[in-house]
């Protein structure tokens, strides 16, 4: 049974990269526009096995998607990737306070990405 | 505006009305001064953000150009392991348009604070409100969101600044992948 990610990034080319790169992987991909948008999407309780998202989105950034998703249980321990352009140390730290499993810098490597999702992913 | 010369065309009027033009005159020069200096300083750093957008697509136009002809080349002179390697390449130098995208919203945010600050000014330095909009003014600094982006920013803030910067973007696993799991 295929792996299902949450794709979440406002660039349509960028979800387009992830989500390409994923499924090529053998994931099932739901891809949302921001925080707002994906929260909406996993109301219902839909299974993540993993989580890739950007940080500095319209509505709702990924900070505060990271503690919307680990308030309910069903994504408490849900690996959550932040996968954005933003380097800065301060940022980082903020999103591991928030609960993020990892972070990746932009732009990504495919494989880097897939190594990094296998490394999170619960075995 | 020259505040020696207006005070002085103002000398046919009464002392009274002088003395308390000059200080309103005084303090809008120095305002609109303030911001000339910091128009001066910010058109360059503008420049060189815009002009590392145009390198930052003319490297990955190239680098696309490359991966492409190896991808269109026959299976006898490349292996699968070199298309699929490619293939990588490819998605990586797809993602400039993310990138440029954000350094131009970036120099966009810029340009909308240059005019906020101009149009604050034009209400004149002694009204409150403008006071208070040139006082939440951010600083461009604060917009940006890559590496890339700060150090072209302290590059160009530079007296012997000439030309851009190139601007490298690190692809290396131990550069770009930070694990939080397991630690303390």
């Amino acid at each position: 049974m295929s792996k299902t990610a949450l794709i979440v990034d406002d660039s349509r080319t960028m979800r387009q990269m992830v989500a390409f790169t994923l499924t090529n992987a053998g994931f099932t991909v739901i891809e949302a526009e921001d925080g707002k948008d994906a929260v909406s999407k996993v109301a219902a309780g839909t299974k993540l096995d993993i989580v890739v998202t950007d940080l500095n989105m319209p509505e709702m950034d990924g900070i505060t998607l990271i503690k919307e998703l680990r308030r309910l249980t069903a994504y408490k321990f849900t690996p959550i990737l932040m996968l954005t352009t933003e380097s800065a140390m301060e940022k980082k730290k903020e999103g591991k306070e928030a609960g993020a499993t990892g972070w990746i810098v932009k732009p990504f490597n495919p494989d880097v990405l897939l190594k990094t999702i296998a490394k999170v992913l619960p075995t | 505006m020259n505040v020696e010369n207006v005070g002085k065309e103002g000398a046919g009027g009464s002392p009274a009305v002088e003395s308390t033009t000059q200080p309103v005159l005084q303090a809008s020069q120095q305002a609109w001064e303030s911001f000339g200096a910091e128009a001066v300083q910010m058109i360059p750093i503008l420049q060189a953000q815009m002009a590392s957008v145009t390198q930052e697509t003319e490297r990955a136009a190239l680098e696309l150009m490359g991966h492409l002809r190896i991808l269109a080349s026959s299976s006898e002179t490349v292996t699968a392991a070199e298309r699929s390697a490619s293939l990588s390449q490819v998605v990586m130098a797809m993602q400039f348009q993310d990138i440029t995208r954000q350094k131009l919203e970036h120099v966009g945010l810029a340009l909308d604070q240059l005019q906020r600050h101009v149009q604050a000014l034009l209400k004149g330095p002694q009204n409150p409100e403008a006071q208070q909009e040139i006082a939440v003014l951010q600083r461009v600094e604060r917009s940006y969101t890559m590496d890339a982006e700060r150090r072209l920013h302290e590059a160009a803030v530079m007296s012997d600044y000439l030309e851009p910067v190139p601007i490298e973007t690190a692809d290396t696993e131990a550069d770009s992948v930070t694990l939080f799991q397991g630690e303390s």
